[in-house]
């Protein structure tokens, strides 16, 4: 290893250990802040259609879903969301990662095939997702099998022993210690010293707000200096997916590259102007981005091991449940595997034409609509 | 910047050159030795072929590597490697025009000129083998022999040439000659091209004498 990569592997632990105090700080945070303002806070997202649009609106405004689902699987390890608040917020976080790879399509603009290839390959991502919410949402919201699978995962894994869940394993202290560290750091400026001993609830939405931050600071972080580290196994990863075309081994190169970089976005749109310069192919594609649809899953994974709650791993295996049952449903059959990308290519063929029906479509899909329905909901 | 990837790049590069090595012999020898040409007929268009389809490995790679390192990519390295796999990829295929050649009953086995040809051919091949060590070894002044001792090859092809149209040379195949050292002349450029990508500003390339 040379010091370029020991450097990017020595950040990236630092920040994975800082995003996992920061999950910790808005947990304490939300405590700080009491049940009775926290229970109206999230009244909104009590209608469950109202929480997938939540889901979707806050992961388009930070352009990360694992932003999304860590601060929510930090909300409900605090107690203060319950899971049938967070989950539907969950899925609509899947749908709302989607609009990163779909702007990266929009620097292939000028080209019209190259265009419309680079807008199919990721809107497939966009239709798979929705196909996939429109399947589980109803289905998980009257049966709650993924949930009961998630619950039950949960039991197992704290059955098992396994020392993140345990309430005083080394790793819930070591992020105990970091977090009074940081609360005690924070609350030593002399602003926000004050703020706490005189009013408590500005304090407690502060930390709220710089746990967030931090959050997605430490995660940026993370995804920056893994990405520099696996720069050479994400090309050739790439590089053996090309040459095998699709299939499973696609879908693992995607699970692999997400779970190494940390971020579904890297590996969507990585594939992008891959896919729009014609050397890979929208459907050799399509698997690559259902793994990385599954491979995102362990960030919340990982998040739920800075919080006390098992509630905070129920939510994060929900997420991994999903993903997995929506490649599940959708990869094996071709008929079924072909629906989102055929929908996707023949969107790119009318936005090759118009491309301002492009910039529709985002601002429709990812703003007006959540935005609507959040209205119409609550 | 990943390394690897981009040694990769040159390592196929590499393998171009060697392919391309391989099919100037066997062209060359069509026409400058008694080669049954059906005996590599097949051998020369597949080894064309796997030419080819190293160049494009070589531009699929380069588009994976601009997508995997967009933030921080060496534009002009790229824009050297797509034009230097370019020049290869046509070393090959005017080594089919020679072979063509041959194809047509022309050979220059029992011309007067059989020795002069010979060592034609022994200079090219080295030029090609000197391509193939500059691009492993990074070393400029080796780049500029290397385009001196091409542009002097290129010049004797030119003199030949010129001399056939003006017929001062009483020659036995006039067309196939003409057409051969032409043909020679652009496999040196080609040569002379891809050196330039190593050493020049991505402008220059290919205007050497500009």
């Amino acid at each position: 290893m040379n010091l370029k990569s020991f450097k990017n592997l020595s950040f990236a632990i630092f920040f994975l250990y800082f995003f996992l105090v920061s999950i910790k700080l808005l947990e304490k945070g939300i405590k700080t802040l009491g049940a009775e303002y926290t229970d109206a806070l999230f009244e909104s997202v009590s209608n469950p259609f109202a929480g997938l649009l939540v889901g979707i609106l806050c992961t388009v405004l930070v352009q990360s879903s694992s932003v999304t689902t860590a601060t929510i699987v930090g909300l409900v390890g605090s107690g203060v969301l319950s899971l049938e608040y967070a989950i539907p917020m969950v899925m609509g976080a899947n749908i709302g990662t989607t609009v990163t790879n779909t702007l990266v399509s929009f620097g292939h603009v000028r080209r019209e095939q190259e265009f419309k290839r680079a807008f199919a390959a990721s809107t497939m991502h966009d239709f798979f997702n929705l196909l996939v919410v429109i399947i589980l949402f109803p289905l998980d919201l009257y049966t709650g099998f993924i949930t009961k699978m998630a619950e039950n995962g949960t039991d197992f894994i704290i059955a098992t022993g396994f020392t993140a869940t345990k309430p005083n394993s080394p790793i819930k202290a070591g992020i105990k210690w970091g977090s009074n560290n940081l609360l005690d750091g924070i609350s030593s400026i002399p602003f926000i010293g004050n703020l706490s001993e005189n009013s408590y609830r500005v304090y407690a939405v502060l930390l709220i707000i710089i746990a967030i931050a931090f959050i997605f600071l430490s995660l940026r972080n993370v995804v920056s200096n893994m990405k520099s580290l696996m720069l050479n196994q994400i090309e050739f990863g790439l590089d053996k997916a090309l040459a095998r075309g699709g299939g499973l081994f696609a879908i693992l190169i995607g699970i692999l590259i997400t779970f190494s970089v940390q971020s579904s976005s890297i590996t969507t749109s990585i594939l992008v102007p891959i896919v729009g310069s014609g050397i890979l192919s929208i459907e050799n594609a399509f698997p690559i981005t259902l793994g990385a649809n599954i491979g995102t899953t362990i960030t919340a994974v990982l998040a739920s091991f800075a919080v006390d709650d098992p509630a905070g791993l129920t939510i994060a295996l929900h997420h991994v449940f999903f993903n997995l049952i929506g490649v599940i449903i959708v990869y094996p059959v071709k008929a079924v595997r072909n629906f989102p990308v055929n929908l996707a290519k023949r969107l790119s063929v009318i936005t090759a034409k118009r491309r301002y029906i492009a910039i529709l479509y985002v601002l429709v899909t990812f703003l007006l609509l959540p935005l609507l329905g959040v209205v119409i909901f609550n | 910047m990943s390394k690897e990837s981009l040694d990769n790049i040159d390592a196929k590069l590499s393998e171009m050159l060697t392919n391309s090595m391989h099919i100037f012999d066997t062209a060359m020898n069509c026409l400058l030795g008694d080669t049954n040409l059906d005996s590599v007929r097949d051998d020369l268009y597949s080894t064309d072929k796997a030419i080819n389809e190293l160049h494009r490995e070589v531009r699929r790679e380069m588009i994976v590597h601009s997508a995997v390192n967009s933030r921080n990519l060496d534009i002009p390295l790229l824009l050297s490697y797509m034009t230097m796999s370019k020049d290869i990829e046509r070393i090959g295929d005017y080594c089919k025009n020679l072979f063509e050649i041959a194809e047509t009953g022309n050979t220059f086995v029992k011309g007067d000129d059989l020795d002069s040809y010979i060592e034609l051919r022994n200079d090219i091949g080295k030029l090609i083998v000197y391509l193939q060590s500059c691009l492993a070894l990074d070393d400029e002044s080796k780049v500029q022999d290397l385009i001196t001792l091409g542009s002097s090859i290129s010049s004797d092809l030119d003199n030949r040439i010129t001399n056939l149209l003006e017929n001062k040379d009483e020659i036995q195949f006039p067309v196939a000659s003409t057409l051969f050292f032409r043909y020679l002349k652009r496999i040196v450029s080609h040569i002379i091209n891809a050196s330039t990508a190593l050493i020049m500003p991505t402008d220059q390339i290919d205007y050497l004498d500009e």
